[in-house]
């Protein structure tokens, strides 16, 4: 390698280090769908699964918290920690049951990175699809709203889950929509009539 | 960038992060943050809008809902930092039980250990030392963020 391409070589590391390491390109190969996100870049990629407060403090749980608990994907390529903040579904889906069968395991995903704010530059994930390593089929990341189901039977009913969910309904009566009240919302209501 | 060069950095990166591989558990320092507790995935991806509409009282129905669906929570500071939470006090933060959801949009003080990794910072929050609820009126520029999220009359 030529003295100007060593220097090009660790200039252009320093560089990526400096902003983060999560900038590398994973597009490759993927067929993930796009959303239109902010900084949205489509990434397929090997890694393990965790439960990232487990990664980060050594403060473990048995099945990486049994759905408790937020869990990321340990990048293979550069040990990158990818903290997975979404499914591939369209309703305020987190990706824990998407994930947790795959707890501590080798696994590929499909998905896309997102982020771009200014003051807080951080990347994050979206799955959409995921298989243990080495196998060949891949498994769609939708399972949070079946598991929703299973724990609140008693939730049956017309429309989406949120209109139904429990904590979000003892929520909404205890504080309103904007969260300063129910007589608040009552006036809302009453000047958009 | 062409894509030549866009592999040739990704490589080098690669190569350089193997090189400062993070340990296995980092040790975490103690910190104080007061901020709003967030909705993250709305307000790193861009989903519903821009950052300031899906913060505060106009997002408040938005940020239950993502709550419930074990969406991570963050907290930002005034400054613009998100730290995402991992804990709270005695719980884990998917615990299906009422404190995210109570914390949902809230302006806190939280003493807690913090971590960083790879550009995001993490929070285990050991105390909510104060709550000053929700101080961000962002209805009164935005009204509702998503508009399907707002109150709706009773049926009947």
């Amino acid at each position: 390698m030529s003295r100007f391409s060593t220097r090009f070589v660790f200039a252009a590391a320093a560089l990526l280090t400096a902003t983060s390491v999560q900038a590398a390109d994973f597009s490759e190969g993927s067929t993930a769908k796009e959303w239109g996100l902010y900084g949205e870049e489509k990434a397929m990629f090997s890694g393990k699964v965790v439960d990232i407060m487990c990664e980060l403090s050594g403060n473990c749980a048995d099945n990486c918290g049994d759905g408790r608990r937020n869990l990321g994907v340990v990048r293979d390529a550069d040990n990158a920690l990818v903290m997975v903040l979404k499914n591939a579904q369209s309703a305020f889906n987190g990706a824990t049951a998407d994930l947790l069968p795959f707890c501590n395991k080798a696994v590929d995903v499909d998905g896309v990175m997102i982020g771009d704010d200014e003051d807080s530059p951080s990347r994050f994930y979206m799955v959409q699809k995921i298989r243990a390593k080495g196998d060949a089929e891949w498994t769609k990341a939708n399972k949070w709203t079946k598991d929703w189901a299973k724990k609140n039977p008693d939730a049956k009913g017309k429309g989406p889950w949120f209109r139904r969910d429990p904590r979000v309904l003892k929520q909404l009566a205890a504080e309103g929509h904007f969260g300063l009240g129910v007589e608040f919302d009552q006036q809302y209501l009453k000047d958009n009539e | 960038m062409f894509t030549r060069s866009k592999s040739f950095l990704a490589a080098a990166g690669i190569a350089t992060t193997s090189l400062f591989a993070s340990p296995a558990f980092a040790t975490g320092e103690t910190i104080e943050v007061t901020g709003e507790v967030i909705d993250t995935w709305c307000y790193y991806s861009g989903v519903m809008g821009f950052s300031e509409a899906v913060r505060g009282t106009s997002h408040h129905t938005c940020a239950l809902w993502c709550a419930a669906g074990g969406i991570p929570v963050g907290i930002r500071t005034e400054d613009g930092a998100v730290y995402m939470v991992l804990k709270i006090e005695d719980e884990d933060p998917l615990a299906q039980t009422d404190k995210v959801m109570e914390l949902a949009s809230d302006e806190i003080r939280a003493k807690g250990t913090h971590y960083k990794r790879d550009g995001v910072n993490y929070i285990l929050v050991d105390k909510v030392v104060e709550n000053k609820g929700i101080t961000f009126r962002s209805h009164e520029d935005y009204d509702s963020v998503p508009p399907f999220s707002a109150p709706k009359k009773p049926k009947g």
